[in-house]
């Protein structure tokens, strides 16, 4: 069963943008898979969507089998809780220490203080960053940051990975890296989504591509000619 | 699609299942978070002192106002309470009425509802009085015969009776005139009742002061932690508990205020008390100041919390909303 299906889906914005226009693809669980496309042709909506920070206008959007058009505000943080999310610019924390910033998501789901430092610690040592716990992150360079995000997006072992421009202010080789870390996710199940213009890089992997343009899908494969 | 409705049955009872396992840590977390949450909010007050003590101040300035008027009222009601006793209205009869009717009068007033007691006065005892008390006693010694008549003295059970007894009184045979000598203390119930009303009336404005004050506390306090709020909806925090530290916040800045409120009342009792007291031997009364007391204390702590939660809850329903991940 795919884990991520997106059934003829269309958004229109309050200001009568319409941001996807009938979009339909489906991605099985620890599939990975990069989302293209230039500026504006609905990348971001479609991850938004994901996240239930904005609902689809028409068509139907479902996560592991279920239909989430509906789902209730008051479901959404639980729906949350299955999907990590990796921004381009970390939405870190500087009032807290990395630890506490990889925390978050373990806190919020009310894990015990002891399954929290273990989980965190685990985390932290898959991204590397395990000797870093106690920094503050505004101490760390972009790529340990980004890294840190990565941790906190993974920690509470999600089933799904969603990141936005994750290497969006690196360069190629630490955005290489971070591109292996999300194969390893892959490796173990997590289905894995990442939007991403950066061509090069997208090229150098051997990876499902899906390309946006003006809100519909208008390329999805792993072939990609006429870049 | 059998296939696929069957499944997602599967998972959603393999679901559940899950959080029936583990309740009991949830209900352990839960516990745990708000106490983390609740020494968090105290820290957080703690660590910006400066800005905490002023709000923390015109809560208490707030609750303090009314609070001493309320206690006044209480006072001045206790003092006027020790009057109640003096309430007693003089019932002259008239002249020449015989022995016997003056017994029949006496059993009527005595029958009276609302009578505590009957007092009976002659003419000649009145005399004997005024010429002990008042210095005039040789000159009451040129008149004839004695100018003062029989009277009765009748104590009401209590003061809101003696209006209705008067008329009574005043119906009867063999009475030339009713006196009452109580209008200074209705005056002064009517006054208390205004006092009272007065305490309410500036209990509920100020009480909505306090609730704008800790609501723009609040709202600040969630401005300031926006990033914060996101990143915690972000990764599934629900909405209680992103609340729960603001409302933590409100209440603590309430109770806070509240016990300084009571801290400057306690310490008002005590600064009047000697003054009262000597007014209280000038007078021959056994009157003392009564304070706030530990009922009252934690009467204003709770309303102090309360109204202090009101305020964050307020505030916070109104700005998290608002502020959802981008």
């Amino acid at each position: 069963m795919s884990m991520i299906r997106f059934d003829n889906l269309c958004k229109r914005y309050e200001s009568g943008y319409e941001a996807l226009r009938g979009v339909s693809f489906e991605m099985d669980a620890g599939e990975m898979a990069f989302l293209t496309g230039h500026s504006g042709a609905g990348k971001s909506t479609l991850l938004k969507l994901l996240m239930l920070i904005e609902r689809p206008t028409s068509g139907n959007l479902l996560i592991n089998g279920k239909n989430i058009n509906r789902l209730p505000h008051s479901k959404v943080p639980f729906y949350r809780r299955q999907v990590g999310v990796v921004f381009q610019n970390h939405q870190l924390l500087f009032d807290r220490s990395v630890f506490e910033n990889v925390a978050l998501p373990l806190q919020v789901t009310g894990y015990s203080q002891a399954d929290i430092g273990r989980r965190v610690r685990a985390a932290l040592d898959t991204v590397g960053l395990l000797d870093r716990e106690k920094h503050n992150p505004i101490a760390l360079s972009g790529g340990e940051q980004q890294r840190v995000g990565i941790a906190r997006a993974v920690v509470h072992k999600p089933k799904i990975l969603l990141a936005d421009e994750p290497t969006g202010n690196l360069d190629p080789q630490l955005s290489a890296e971070i591109m292996a870390l999300f194969k390893r996710f892959q490796d173990v199940g997590v289905t894995v989504l990442v939007a991403s213009h950066d061509i090069n890089l997208i090229n150098r992997m051997d990876m499902r591509i899906m390309r946006l343009n003006q809100g519909q899908m208008e390329q999805d494969g792993v072939s990609y000619g006429g870049y | 699609m059998a296939a696929t409705k069957s499944r997602a049955r599967d998972s959603g009872q393999r679901g559940a299942r899950g959080q029936m396992l583990s309740r009991v840590d949830k209900w352990r977390s839960y516990r745990q978070h708000h106490q983390a949450t609740l020494k968090s909010s105290t820290l957080k007050i703690l660590g910006e002192p400066l800005q905490s003590l002023l709000t923390i101040l015109v809560i208490a300035i707030a609750l303090t106002l009314p609070a001493a008027l309320y206690l006044s009222v209480e006072n001045i009601r206790q003092l006027s309470g020790g009057v109640d006793a003096s309430a007693q209205i003089s019932v002259f009869v008239k002249k020449g009425a015989r022995e016997s009717a003056l017994e029949s009068l006496t059993t009527k007033l005595e029958g009276l509802s609302g009578v505590a007691s009957v007092t009976y006065i002659s003419a000649q005892d009145a005399r004997d009085e005024f010429e002990s008390l008042s210095g005039f006693g040789a000159a009451l010694q040129y008149l004839d015969e004695n100018p003062l008549p029989d009277s009765f003295l009748v104590q009401p059970l209590l003061v809101g009776d003696a209006s209705r007894l008067v008329t009574e009184i005043r119906e009867l045979k063999l009475v030339d005139d009713v006196q009452l000598d109580l209008e200074w203390l209705q005056r002064l119930d009517a006054l208390l009742d205004m006092g009272r009303k007065l305490v309410l009336a500036l209990g509920a404005a100020l009480g909505l002061g306090v609730i704008l004050v800790v609501g723009n506390t609040i709202r600040l306090a969630i401005q300031s932690r926006r990033d914060e709020i996101t990143v915690v909806k972000m990764v599934g925090g629900t909405d209680a508990y992103v609340r729960r530290p603001f409302l933590y916040s409100g209440l603590l800045f309430g109770m806070f205020g509240a016990l300084v409120a009571g801290i400057l009342l306690t310490g008002l009792g005590f600064w009047l008390a000697g003054p009262v007291d000597k007014l209280a031997l000038l007078y021959q009364s056994q009157f003392s100041i009564s304070g706030l007391g530990f009922s009252g204390f934690v009467t204003l702590l709770l309303i102090g919390g309360s109204v202090g939660l009101i305020g964050a809850w307020l505030a916070v329903g109104q700005h998290l909303r608002n502020i959802q991940p981008r």
